[in-house]
């Protein structure tokens, strides 16, 4: 098996931060085989080159969250990536660490999650069930499909990886960011809670403002998909009273699409912009929108498919 | 110095920690909570397998308490103080619905009830998990619950030393990582709960956090050790990075082989080969590597092929990641590389079945920083995690009662004696050139798995004492090359080293002084258990360059020793 170890020199270049210093680059030449990870890598860079460099880790395992930074500019945990595998990926012996984007920088590659675990704690992370439970009278029972359900979202170990990742987050205040979602969703839907009204308060606005763009999908070491936790707190919208603009907004397009699909088998733009935004601003998008030749798109007509019928079926077995 | 205070200070945010907090804020007083880590980063992630528990009406209809007292008991070579061990198993089945009543996500049966599988050395199957990531789960679930109570958590904050007076507890003075700016923290009552240690051997399982700095702390201030020389070794670490192959995998039919593709347990255990108990097949494959039937950089094999991909997929979902995530290994056609590592702690601060400590008033201690003792001279797999909770609980508890009834108000200047704190963890890494912490801490590691590790005797255990006390030496002249005013990792990493040493002396002075293998300390020059000699606690101080050792007896209430066969 693995008599070949395939031991080779690797240049760790490493993108490193102080307040007194600011940001420079430092290389460093280290003996790895097929087994090292990251964290070794740095833990060995540490201990026998350069006692000064800063990082976290703790577990070395991917359960602890602590690892979070860029290796060769993709957002990974350092202990689940191994440094040959990095090298073969991208055809060479150099390989860049810097600290994960968005976060303030603290000292090298250990970032300031302050902010981050504040939307964490904006969302009620802990079960609240009701009294008679809490008081050991009474006994939860939860499905294994639930069980299993649950424990999909309820796996995030708050590493941020997400959220370095996510553009909305950047532009957006208002929105939670993917790792709240899915932590928030996690308790939403759990049978056994008991302040689902104050939580949908409290994520569904939040949830229309996500772009679908899937960054955070695609970066999560533990799978979670946030994004589908996003997804799955919108068709919460129809439960909620009190919706903010941007829900409504959200749920109109939503239902348009739907709508659109229904009648033509495909989604209409020209259509569904006009349901989701009213006629007014579909007017001024119209004026913007001839004036960066994109109005042709929204001019198209749509044929309808054929075997609409079949598409109809289908959708009516859905609930909507 | 800035100043704070609180009626009680916690040391860790693992699992122990947490709940201790979780019972004295409970009780209505202002508790601080420190860690070197954000709670969820603390190494009781990590643990996988689960947690043992007899639920009535839940459990193998023919368990009952007393036999899952009995296998603790005998897992731990009868140096397992009955008492507690009986309070451990009469409280597992509360506290794991208590943390089900929380929220924890435990796998369900059919029927919604809480789901149970069989771990080694239980007579009755009564673990309970949480997928393979049972630590995790209830590591987040006890997090989430404790910080919505008024608990002021010090994340990222490291703790330096107790500060006493007249032998009880007058404060703790800890620093924040982030600007590097000290505190102390004046109290009534500390609880130590900071972990494990592993990071004192060259291969461990543990998390990179666990340096033993509560040891350290304890000794420091005049409190001993309970039992020090009990490190538990697990035979199936992954090579190179340590991460834990489960015993599932040798029990699902696995087999361990060297390099010439024999399977060698055959001539160490013949009747339970690749299953005989964990110190039993550590030995065995430190010995194969040592006569050289190990593969390059040492390790040896662990055999899944013949499993076949489906059923290893299915049954062995864990072991399949780690191998491919961690060490690039495809298990479904190539053997996992595998060698044994340090594991737990059985040793710990000196307490009593609440917690107490009885040398410094106010002083506790709960988790595998504490020996109380229920794990012996080798603890059951999934009763650690029980360990945390049931003894966190108890230990807060204490705390509670400690407070309600104590009047007295520390008094002392321990303005003076926190500048002093401050002053020596300085004093130590000042210099402006010398060695710098790696190579001190390689060296510590290196000598703690040759010598204190799987196999010991008066040689090797001499000959660590002397290397130890040569490291211990060259801390004075230490050196910290970083001059950064936030975050200095290398500060900490030294503060940390100091703790390490500390530790070391006294597990290499222990293990030298018990003649006898009992466990999962083995002499090969003393190979057999001695009950007449050594059925007895060690308690070790550690007064400047020596450690002081005197014996306690085990409590001892319904199951007398017997010989250890399996
Ligand atoms: C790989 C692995 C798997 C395991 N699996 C299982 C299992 O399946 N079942 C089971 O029962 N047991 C298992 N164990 C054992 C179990 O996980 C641990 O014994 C247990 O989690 C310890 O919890 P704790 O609360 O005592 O300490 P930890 O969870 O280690 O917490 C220690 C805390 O102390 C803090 N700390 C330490 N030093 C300082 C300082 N100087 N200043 C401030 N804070 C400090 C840390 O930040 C941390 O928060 C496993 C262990 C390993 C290594
Ligand atoms: S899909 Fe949504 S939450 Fe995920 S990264 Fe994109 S915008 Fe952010
Ligand atoms: S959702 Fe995934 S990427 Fe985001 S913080 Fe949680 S574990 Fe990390
Ligand atoms: S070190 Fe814990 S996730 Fe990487």
């Amino acid at each position: 098996m693995s008599e070949n170890l395939q031991e080779q020199e690797v240049i760790f270049k490493i993108k490193r931060f102080n307040p007194e210093k600011g940001f420079w680059w430092q290389e460093y030449k280290l003996k790895v085989d097929r087994f090292t990870q990251f964290t070794e890598a740095l833990r060995r860079i540490k201990s026998e080159q350069d006692p000064t460099l800063s990082y976290r880790a703790s577990c070395h395992m991917a359960v602890c969250g602590s690892c979070g930074m860029k290796i060769n500019g993709e957002p990974r945990l350092a202990c689940k990536t191994l440094v040959l595998d990095v090298v073969k990926k991208y055809n060479s012996n150099i390989v860049t660490i810097e600290p994960m984007d968005y976060f303030r920088p603290i000292k090298d590659l250990i970032v300031d999650w302050d902010e981050f675990y504040d939307r964490m704690f904006k969302v009620k992370p802990r079960l609240y069930p009701s009294k008679e439970v809490l008081e050991g009278k009474a006994e939860h029972r939860l499905k294994p499909e639930d069980q299993k359900e649950l424990w999909k979202f309820a796996q995030c170990i708050w590493c941020g990886l997400c959220v370095s990742a996510c553009p909305s987050v950047r532009i957006d205040p208002e929105f939670l960011g993917p790792a709240a979602h899915a932590k928030g969703y996690r308790f939403l839907a759990d049978p056994r809670d008991t302040i689902t009204e104050e939580r949908m308060k409290i994520l569904i606005d939040s949830s229309w403002r996500c772009t679908y763009c899937y960054q955070c999908f695609n970066v999560c070491p533990r799978d979670i998909e946030p994004v589908t936790a996003i997804k799955k707190t919108r068709s919460f919208t129809k439960l909620y009273k009190e919706k903010s603009e941007v829900a409504e907004r959200g749920e109109k397009h939503t239902e348009a699409i739907f709508e659109s699909i229904l009648k033509t088998g495909k989604i209409a733009e020209a259509a569904v912009y006009l349901k989701t935004y009213g006629i007014l601003q579909s007017l001024v998008d119209l004026i913007y929108m001839s004036k960066t030749g994109k109005l042709k798109y929204a001019l198209v007509q749509e044929r309808y498919v054929q075997n609409i019928d079949e598409i109809k079926k289908i959708m009516g077995g859905e609930s909507k | 110095m800035e100043k704070i205070e609180y009626d009680a200070v916690i040391i860790g945010g693992g699992l122990a920690g947490l709940m201790s907090a979780h019972e004295i804020a409970s009780a209505g007083y202002k508790v601080a909570l420190i860690s070197k880590v954000f709670p969820t980063r603390s190494h009781s992630a990590a643990a996988e397998g689960g947690i043992a528990a007899y639920i009535p009406g839940n459990s193998d209809p023919n368990d009952n308490p007393d036999y899952m007292t009995y296998d603790t008991v005998k897992g731990g070579d009868y140096l397992v103080d009955q008492d507690a061990a009986e309070l451990l198993s009469n409280r597992s089945g509360e506290i794991v619905m208590l943390l089900e009543r929380w929220g924890a996500l435990f796998n369900r049966q059919p029927d919604g009830r809480i789901a149970v599988r069989y771990f080694g050395g239980q007579t009755y199957p009564r673990t309970r998990f949480v997928g393979d990531k049972t630590g995790m789960a209830l590591l987040h679930t006890l997090f989430e619950r404790v910080s919505g109570l008024n608990v002021d958590f010090y994340n990222e904050w490291f703790a330096l030393d107790l500060v006493t007076e007249d032998k009880r507890v007058a404060g703790i003075v800890a620093m924040q990582m982030k600007t590097m700016t000290p505190f102390f923290f004046k109290t009534k009552a500390v609880v130590i709960a900071s972990g494990g240690m592993g990071m004192l051997y060259r291969h461990t399982t543990n998390s990179y956090i666990n340096t033993g700095d509560g040891f350290g702390i304890a000794l420091r201030a005049g409190a001993a050790l309970k039992d020090p020389e009990f490190v538990q070794f697990h035979p199936t670490a992954l090579y190179p990075s340590d991460i834990l192959i489960s015993e599932a995998a040798r029990g699902e039919g696995a087999i361990l082989k060297n390099n010439k593709g024999e399977r060698f347990m055959a001539k160490y255990a013949p009747k339970k080969l690749d299953l005989a108990p964990r110190d039993i097949v550590s030995r065995a494959i430190i010995t194969e590597i040592r006569e050289g039937r190990g593969f390059p950089g040492g390790y040896v094999a662990l055999d899944l092929t013949h499993l076949g991909e489906e059923y290893i997929k299915e049954r062995l979902a864990l072991a399949y990641e780690a191998a491919k995530n961690f060490a690039g290994v495809d298990a479904i056609t190539e053997p996992i590389p595998v060698r044994p590592a340090q594991h737990y702690y059985m040793g710990g601060i000196d307490v009593d079945i609440k917690g107490r400590n009885p040398d410094i008033v106010g002083l506790f201690s709960a988790g595998e920083a504490a020996c109380v003792s229920v794990h012996g001279a080798n603890r059951l797999g999934s009763n650690s995690l029980l360990d945390t909770l049931v003894f966190g609980q108890e230990t807060g508890r204490a705390v509670v009662e400690f407070l309600n009834s104590s009047p007295h108000e520390p008094t002392s200047n321990f303005e003076k004696e926190a500048e002093k704190i401050v002053d020596d963890a300085y004093k130590f890494v000042k210099s402006e050139s010398g060695v710098h912490f790696g190579e001190i801490l390689e060296k510590l590691r290196d000598v703690m798995w040759d010598y204190v590790g799987i196999f010991r005797d008066e040689g090797g255990l001499l000959n660590a004492l002397s290397e130890i006390s040569k490291l211990r030496g060259m801390i004075s002249s230490m050196y910290v090359s970083d001059k950064s005013k936030v975050y200095n990792t290398e500060f900490f990493n030294a503060l940390e080293l100091r703790n390490m040493l500390d530790l070391a002396t006294v597990i290499a002075k222990a293990a030298l002084d018990r003649k006898e293998s009992r466990g999962a300390h083995y002499r090969t020059d003393y190979p057999d258990r001695d009950d007449n000699n050594w059925l007895k606690h060690t308690i070790a101080y550690l007064r400047g360059n020596t450690v002081e050792i005197t014996y306690k007896p085990v409590k001892i209430t319904r199951w007398k020793p017997e010989p250890r066969v399996y």
